[in-house]
């Protein structure tokens, strides 16, 4: 396989999250969330586009997010701004799941 | 003769930005001018008495959106006043003179600052006493806040106690002077206010609640403020945020129904034809809780804003928003959703402002409102989700509440 360990990081062990949980993952000085939906797993960056806020704290419903500090809503899938005041789009990731465990490609 | 419709918004705040936009997402033809009486793009003012005064934010980050959005989307500016609405002939009158003709009108004048009520003589102390409204209010507020270091704020709601958070985060003292017997008073519980006096007291500030002004006097250069319960408080500055009213100074003895501001119904259309009012001026109907409402809020004013848009373009859709607010002073984040003064149950769920501390409130077994602290967005999903639970008038149980192994979002799902 060409994607190996350099290009995917280990995010978490995928035991006990639920359908619409978010983990934070922090690396390199950033941060980003991975959400867990109905069909799988998705990522995005950590910060809300409006103002620097964790949306590890934000509520997912269905496939959006929303900012816990000014309730701005992301979809989840896209990144897409869809409700103000966010109006810039979120970066999103690849996921993948292995052998039980939750990886990020950043 | 052209067929275009005319709308304009009266007022340039996140009601009338907010609905500008909205019209333009499903209306491209209409020509859009918004009037405003300050020199700014549409700006949003939480950060004035937070981030613009502790230098964390500049005032061109404050525009809801660029220049170049407006141009684009042919929204025309206006930086002119409004005299004058003649609701009848359907014109507006600005301080140039200039007649502008209407086919809608949205009002978004906003709020306007309650001012403390001084004797003649006194009109030299009333002169230098601060108020916080706008960017120009900002910039004279943070250049004396920077040259001075000991500040009275008169009365302990959410802006006054900002500015004082603000004020200490500078190094500096504020002493919050507030009439009722807890801070925050009118709207949230008392353990979450004393939190927040707590928090306050800790780093430096002080707050006198039950407190009435007997006499404001200048000495030197200093003023002392003596209050009833023998205390006399010496400072360099007086900062006032004591409440606002409905800014309808405009429509005073014109036909337009006012009460409390202007009266609107759910689809936010006022007793004129074609005139439609938004955010903290309009007294609204929500059909929710069958009553009115005036709120003055970052979410509303945008939230009403649009739903005003999307009824000046005969959408329709009722405005059934759940009232959120949100307040923040040093590292914590305050949010309240729904009604929190009328319940027969209080649940606590959580104990520390890492983890945010809410407090719900329950009326025949359903959530009323929510009130939440903790660091930064740690009570945002949790408060969000009462609201749904609210709106969706789910019964719940106490007992589910108070064990903190059930999420929130598994009641919502009932």
């Amino acid at each position: 396989m060409s994607e190996n360990n350099e290009n995917w990081l280990e995010v978490s062990d995928e035991s006990g999250i639920e359908v619409e949980d978010i983990v934070r993952f922090d690396h390199d000085n950033k941060t980003y969330c991975v959400y867990k939906l109905e069909d799988g797993y998705y990522a995005t960056d950590g910060f809300c586009t409006h103002e620097a806020v964790h949306l590890e704290d934000g509520l997912v419903i269905d496939d959006e997010i929303e900012c816990p500090m000014h309730q701005g809503i992301f979809k989840i899938k896209t990144g897409e701004a869809i409700s103000p005041p966010a109006c810039v789009d979120l970066k999103t990731y690849p996921v993948k799941v292995d052998n039980g465990k939750i990886f990020i490609k950043i | 003769m052209s067929l275009q419709k005319k709308i304009s918004i009266l007022g340039a705040g996140q009601a009338g930005a907010y609905a500008a936009s909205e019209i333009r997402k499903y209306d491209k033809e209409s020509q859009i001018t918004i009037f405003s009486e300050e020199s700014y793009l549409p700006y949003e003012r939480p950060p004035l008495s937070k981030e613009c005064i502790i230098g964390k934010k500049n005032f061109e980050e404050l525009s809801f959106f660029s220049k170049s959005f407006y141009e684009v989307e042919n929204i025309n500016i206006k930086y002119q006043a409004v005299e004058k609405v003649n609701f009848e002939k359907k014109i507006l009158i600005t301080n140039d003179n200039q007649n502008h003709n209407y086919d809608s009108l949205l009002i978004a004048t906003g709020s306007k600052n309650r001012q403390l009520s001084y004797d003649k003589e006194n009109q030299d102390i009333k002169d230098n006493i601060l108020y916080l409204r706008n960017i120009e209010d900002c910039k004279k507020i943070k250049k004396i806040i920077e040259s001075h270091n000991k500040f009275a704020i008169i009365g302990g709601g959410f802006i006054g106690l900002e500015i004082a958070s603000s004020i200490s985060q500078l190094d500096k003292t504020a002493h919050i002077i507030e009439m009722g017997p807890q801070v925050m008073g009118r709207i949230i519980p008392s353990q979450i206010a004393s939190m927040v006096s707590k928090h306050h007291e800790n780093r430096g500030n002080s707050i006198f609640v039950n407190s009435n002004i007997l006499s404001i006097k200048k000495i030197d250069r200093e003023y002392q403020i003596e209050l009833n319960n023998n205390k006399k408080i010496l400072v360099d500055f007086i900062i006032a945020g004591i409440g606002s009213f409905a800014n309808v100074d405009l429509f005073e003895n014109t036909s337009l129904k006012l009460d409390n501001g202007i009266v609107t119904d759910e689809f936010c259309r006022t007793s004129e034809k074609d005139v439609f009012a938004a955010g903290d001026v309009s007294n609204f109907y929500h059909p929710f809780y069958n009553s009115r409402m005036r709120l003055e809020s970052y979410q509303h004013a945008q939230n009403h804003g649009i739903a005003a848009a999307r009824n000046i373009l005969g959408q329709n859709i009722p405005y059934n928003t759940i009232p959120w607010m949100w307040s923040n002073q040093f590292d914590l984040n305050i949010q309240l959703i729904g009604i929190c003064n009328d319940f027969d149950q209080e649940v606590q769920r959580g104990d520390s402002f890492e983890e945010g501390i809410i407090y719900i409130y329950l009326k025949n077994k359903k959530i009323m409102g929510a009130c939440g602290i903790g660091i930064a967005g740690k009570v945002g999903r949790d408060i969000k989700l009462a609201g749904k639970i609210s709106e969706n008038e789910v019964e719940i149980d106490k007992k589910q509440l108070l064990n903190r192994e059930v999420k929130l979002n598994k009641l919502l799902k009932k």
